[in-house]
């Protein structure tokens, strides 16, 4: 009788082990995302500038983007997500569609970003508008872009005046200058 | 007058720009609910709105990340880190090792390790790195720990405010110290940037010192009585930080110089006049400003509509209001208006700037409506011209400076901003706000030579503002507000 108490035990042991093991799952470690290796791609956080739902100043968003090779993938990354939009109740500060053409970075730190046409033709609204939806773009590249101190916008390759008719683009603008959210 | 002339000075340079680096853009100035005009108090016993002081923001942080108090002491989120670092992040599971690469550091951190891998130094933090709800937390020492080169983003941990911040370009600014001298007292400002130290109020009452660089420090808790130093604050600034101090009447000079070592900037309060030493500003009444001609520059025109929104047009409510406005002027504050337009037309922003030289004008409004594409977005922008250092110290002896014709506007940038403020206080008191001021040189403002501002008088795309311009008696209110802060303006306090 002992024996065969012995023998149930130990089944049941064996069998509790095989269902700890193999029918219940791990339970995972707390572990920063991503959880697997990811020595291939690596992640980058930026902080990108939108227009607050209040329409009076700059709200920061941050997300991972995958790092970019170049100075060009990065900032075309970084345009193409202020053009996607926020995620939260924020608005989209640049005109839809504007994307990225060019960018040059000299040693000085002036950056020249030329931005298609949708940037100054999708444009409406007014000087406050116009305010943010410049701020938007500088603020944006100067925060994930190193060593920029000034930032030009051409538009389609060529000057870009003014953006609404209110806040004058022809110069570069500090990057210093440029605006409490 | 002078009073009022002074504080404003010293607050619209409190967000100044150098006057040898005028941008063509100046800086942000959120302005929610400026104080009423001095007019306003002399003629209503409204409501007392908030503190000219409250209209001038804080200086914006710098990036930043929060810093959690644990039982094992601060630490901050390994994510933060990255971000604040500029750096990519990457996982080895394996190892639970978070590696954070810039383009030249690496920083190494193991989960339930005390030590990081900083380059090829280790170092030892207090406690380990934790694992908590599947982010990393780094204990905020590691920031103390990282390489001083500029090839890395800088680092501080600011135990006052809770957070690990990213070193601006211009530096910090740690609590000053105070040395009493055989000539007076001495308050040192320890700064990254002794050279860019500024007086902007020479007032004794309110003299006010600016710097570049962000604030980490704490002030003084207690002043040696009977000192010549009184008390001591803190100013909200847009740029940098400002303090404002109370210097004794017996002071009689002060001096503004670098600290010998080059760390820090060295305010001296004198006693006697010494050689070379700077003078208070008198005590005194200052002249008002002369208001006889007004420009009027109603925005758009032409086959420029600007802002339309439900069938309301931004060039046709621009020039009534400019029309209403102008009746107002004349009929009661017995000065001339000149519109830079008279009919639907475009006109191009140089002519505007000439007819307002040509008219002599004493003031230039710039008149528009807003439209944003924010849901909330509404009430009144004004941007004024951002003042600079050579405006504030317009009553004293002045560098040369070169200034583009395009920006003669900035010289004019104190009385803008007075002019801004006086507007401003108008409009909220009449429930017409809220109202923001930006400091930056507008386009219709280029080669203006005379204080002036652009105002967005309302935003078309808010319903209750469009309504309210749209009404019967909607933009004659506006021309009313418009011309009692002008009003407010040319008063002496």
């Amino acid at each position: 009788m002992r024996r065969l108490i012995l023998v149930l035990l130990v089944i049941a042991a064996l069998g509790f082990a095989t269902w700890q093991w193999v029918i219940v799952p791990r339970r995972p470690v707390a572990m920063p995302v991503p959880a697997a290796d990811t020595l291939g791609a690596g992640l980058r956080a930026v902080q990108l500038y939108f227009v607050a739902p209040s329409g009076d100043r700059l709200v920061a968003e941050s997300r991972e983007l995958p790092e970019a090779a170049t100075l060009h993938e990065r900032v075309a990354a970084l345009v193409a997500e202020l053009d996607r939009g926020p995620t939260g109740a924020a608005v989209a500060a640049v005109p839809p569609g504007t994307s990225l053409l060019h960018v040059y970075l000299d040693d000085e730190g002036l950056m020249t970003v030329d931005v298609s046409r949708a940037f100054q033709q999708g444009f409406r609204g007014g000087a406050g508008a116009e305010y943010l939806a410049v701020s938007s773009l500088v603020r944006t590249l100067a925060a994930n872009v190193p060593g920029v101190k000034r930032v030009l916008i051409v538009c389609g390759g060529e000057p870009l005046v003014t953006l609404g008719g209110h806040l004058p683009l022809d110069r570069p603008l500090d990057v210093t200058e440029i605006p409490t959210p | 007058m002078r009073a009022r002339a002074l504080v404003v000075a010293a607050l619209a340079v409190a967000c100044a720009t150098p006057a040898h680096a005028t941008p063509p853009w100046g800086r942000p100035a959120a302005v929610a609910t400026p104080r009423p005009a001095a007019g306003a108090r002399a003629r209503a016993s409204s409501p007392a709105a908030p503190s000219l002081a409250s209209s001038v923001p804080t200086a914006e942080l710098p990036e930043h990340a929060p810093v959690a108090a644990g039982a094992e002491g601060p630490t901050l989120g390994a994510t933060d880190l990255a971000r604040l670092l500029g750096a990519t992040k990457y996982w080895r599971a394996t190892l639970r090792k978070l590696e954070l690469r810039t383009a030249s550091h690496r920083v190494q951190l193991t989960v339930d390790n005390p030590f990081a891998l900083v380059d090829d130094r280790t170092i030892e933090l207090p406690v380990p790195v934790r694992s908590s709800g599947g982010v990393l937390r780094v204990p905020v020492a590691l920031v103390d720990s990282l390489p001083r080169d500029t090839s890395i983003t800088r680092l501080i941990y600011d135990a006052r405010r809770g957070l690990v911040l990213r070193v601006p370009p211009e530096g910090l600014v740690r609590s000053p110290r105070l040395v009493p001298t055989a000539a007076g007292l001495t308050i040192a400002f320890p700064t990254d940037g002794p050279e860019d130290a500024v007086v902007i109020g020479r007032a004794r009452a309110h003299f006010r010192v600016r710097l570049r660089g962000l604030f980490v420090g704490a002030l003084p808790e207690s002043l040696p009585p009977g000192g010549l130093l009184r008390a001591a604050r803190l100013l909200p600034a847009s740029d940098g930080c400002a303090f404002e101090l109370v210097v004794a009447p017996e002071a009689q000079g002060y001096r503004l110089t670098p600290s010998p070592r080059g760390d820090a900037v060295e305010l001296a309060l004198l006693r006697s006049d010494d050689a070379g030493a700077e003078r208070f500003a008198p005590e005194g009444t200052g002249a008002a400003p002369m208001l006889r001609v007004v420009v009027l520059d109603p925005g758009h025109g032409g086959g420029d509509a600007g802002v339309t929104a439900q069938g309301a047009v931004e060039k046709t409510l621009t020039l009534e209001l400019a029309r209403a406005l102008a009746r107002e002027i004349e009929q009661h504050l017995a000065a001339r208006a000149v519109l830079t337009r008279t009919d639907d037309r475009a006109v191009g922003v140089q002519q505007r700037a000439e007819t307002a030289n040509r008219a002599r004008a004493d003031v230039v409004l710039s008149l528009h409506f807003d439209g944003s594409p924010a849901p909330g977005a509404r009430g009144v922008t004004v941007f004024c011209p951002p003042a600079t250092y050579a405006a504030a110290a317009a009553d004293g002896p002045q560098p040369i400076a070169l200034l583009p014709w395009r920006d003669v506007a900035t010289r004019h940038a104190v009385r803008s901003r007075a002019l801004a403020e006086a507007i401003a206080s108008q409009l909220v008191l009449r429930g017409l706000g809220p109202v923001r001021l930006r400091e930056v040189l507008p386009e219709p403002l280029l080669g203006v030579n005379a204080p002036g501002l652009l105002i967005e008088c309302a935003t078309l795309t808010a319903a209750t503002d469009r309504a309210r311009v749209t009404s019967a008696d909607g933009l004659d209110q506006l021309a009313r507000a418009l011309a009692a802060g002008l009003d407010a303006y040319r008063r002496p306090e």
